[in-house]
């Protein structure tokens, strides 16, 4: 039952993404936070949310760009971290969830190819409002069934492997967290990139860090 | 525009909301398009089905623009409908705005908009509020943006039509963008600054955690996007050989 709900909430939220409204719902710290409250561990759900939010701060669903699904990742990895408190649950649930994202983008591809052969061409004669309007909310729905489908698996798979590895994990949680915060640095760097690169932004970035550390000193 | 009314066209704003629901690599938004355009046409043409077919077939071609700024194009195509614009005109203009708005909407939200406020949410979190107040204060303040812009661009395009493109050139939304960015390389500051210092931080894990940080850091800021893919292989993999050195006897 707890299954069946999760992979409705990753339906949902993977609408969310691309075909639905783009409220971010489907961001990483809001799915994280949802997921978290919808299993009694909205901590949990945030704290992971937090993580895969550092990591996809440059991924977004810009174009046809095909990306890691950062939904999928976050309700997969809280779902997986919430069936074990062995202190390996968190890097060994962010690391699935990672995984199951590119699963999640290589499934958004193939649904978008598969819409191709769903929508009425322009050139078709037969080409209506009724079957316009069927088409596109068809590709919904069909977006929703995806969302669902690969939470759903993800989080199966997920809950098996993390029962084995969590207990053995043989590191500390402070360091296990510094490994999640140093892999998610990566993705601040190259945000800072795009932004205009160290060099352009240097003024702006150091006056940032210093302004974090005092702000941080002072609350 | 008299043939359109109120109703009509708060359901066009609405269905604009699921403007990408079929999208496809061959049409891209095509279909959203034509279907959020559907209750005005129908409003526009009325009785004469062969007319209102013609032009649902018309909208259907290949079109793409940032889902938001895709409103202006929405807003206008439905003014030149209803002013009984010839056919090769609407797709001309559809054809003229769609690369301008996919960029100038991908550089003012996925580029600046987005960043921003996920990095202000993140430094919230680091610096301790409760983590409803920072889902709250992410959903309110992006959705403010994304909303304003959907809403305006829509009565941009409806009230100005063909002109609409002058109106985007008044609104300095590049410009805006950019002052947006200087926001963001702020913000990625503070949360360095936060994340190095803050309780639970980089700081207390130790020196060799920050220097990995650090030059983590770094590769992401000269090697830009291209690392990212890379990178995140090298962070699973190192989880699943740290996960297999515990399951060895």
């Amino acid at each position: 039952m707890e299954l069946a709900l999760i992979a409705l909430l990753g339906g949902c939220l993977a609408l969310d993404a691309t075909s639905v409204g783009q409220f971010m719902l489907s961001r990483p710290l809001v799915a994280g936070a949802l997921t978290g409250w919808m299993l009694g561990d909205p901590a949990l759900g945030l704290l992971i949310g937090t993580v895969l939010e550092l990591y996809l701060l440059v991924s977004f669903p810009s174009g046809g760009a095909r990306f890691p699904e950062g939904t999928t990742a976050t309700v997969v990895a809280v779902a997986t971290a919430s069936a074990s408190s062995a202190p390996g649950a968190l890097p060994v649930a962010i690391a699935i969830g990672l995984v199951w994202g590119q699963v999640g983008g290589f499934s958004i591809t193939a649904l978008r190819r598969a819409n191709g052969f769903i929508v009425p061409e322009p050139a078709d004669s037969r080409a209506d409002a009724r079957r316009v309007a069927a088409a596109h909310l068809g590709a919904v729905g069909l977006d929703f069934v995806r969302g669902a489908l690969i939470t759903g698996t993800g989080v199966a798979i997920g809950r098996l492997m993390i029962l084995r590895l969590a207990e053995a994990w043989p590191i500390g949680e402070r360091e296990s967290f510094a490994l999640m915060l140093a892999g998610g640095a990566v993705s601040v760097g190259i945000l800072l990139h795009d932004l205009g690169g160290f060099r352009e932004r240097r003024v702006l970035f150091v006056a940032g860090l210093a302004l974090g550390i005092v702000g941080v000193r002072l609350l | 525009m008299s043939a359109l009314s109120r109703r009509a066209i708060t359901s066009i704003f609405l269905r604009s909301f699921l403007i990408q629901g079929s999208w496809n690599y061959h049409t891209m938004i095509g279909t959203g398009f034509a279907f959020a355009m559907l209750p005005g046409l129908k409003r526009i043409f009325d009785d004469d089905q062969e007319s209102m077919d013609a032009s649902v077939r018309r909208h259907l071609d290949h079109f793409n623009a940032h889902p938001y700024l895709a409103n202006v194009a929405l807003g206008a195509a439905l003014r030149l409908e209803a002013d009984s614009t010839d056919a090769q005109t609407v797709r001309r203009f559809k054809t003229a705005v769609r690369g301008p708005l996919g960029g100038l909407g991908d550089s003012l939200v996925w580029a600046a908009w987005l960043p921003a406020v996920s990095l202000t949410a993140l430094a919230l979190w680091w610096l301790g509020l409760p983590g409803w107040v920072v889902v709250g204060v992410f959903l309110a303040v992006y959705n403010a943006g994304h909303l304003t812009l959907r809403i305006w661009g829509f009565r941009a395009g409806l009230r100005d039509g063909r002109d609409v493109a002058r109106t985007l050139g008044e609104a300095r939304l590049a410009q805006l963008g950019a002052r947006i960015q200087s926001i963001a390389a702020l913000l990625v500051g503070v949360l360095a600054g936060v994340v190095l210092a803050g309780r639970g931080g980089l700081s207390e894990a130790g020196l060799p955690w920050l220097v990995l940080a650090i030059v983590c850091f770094v590769v992401g800021l000269f090697g830009g996007h291209r690392v990212w893919r890379p990178t995140a292989i090298a962070i699973v993999g190192a989880i699943a050989l740290i996960s297999a050195w515990g399951v060895l006897p």
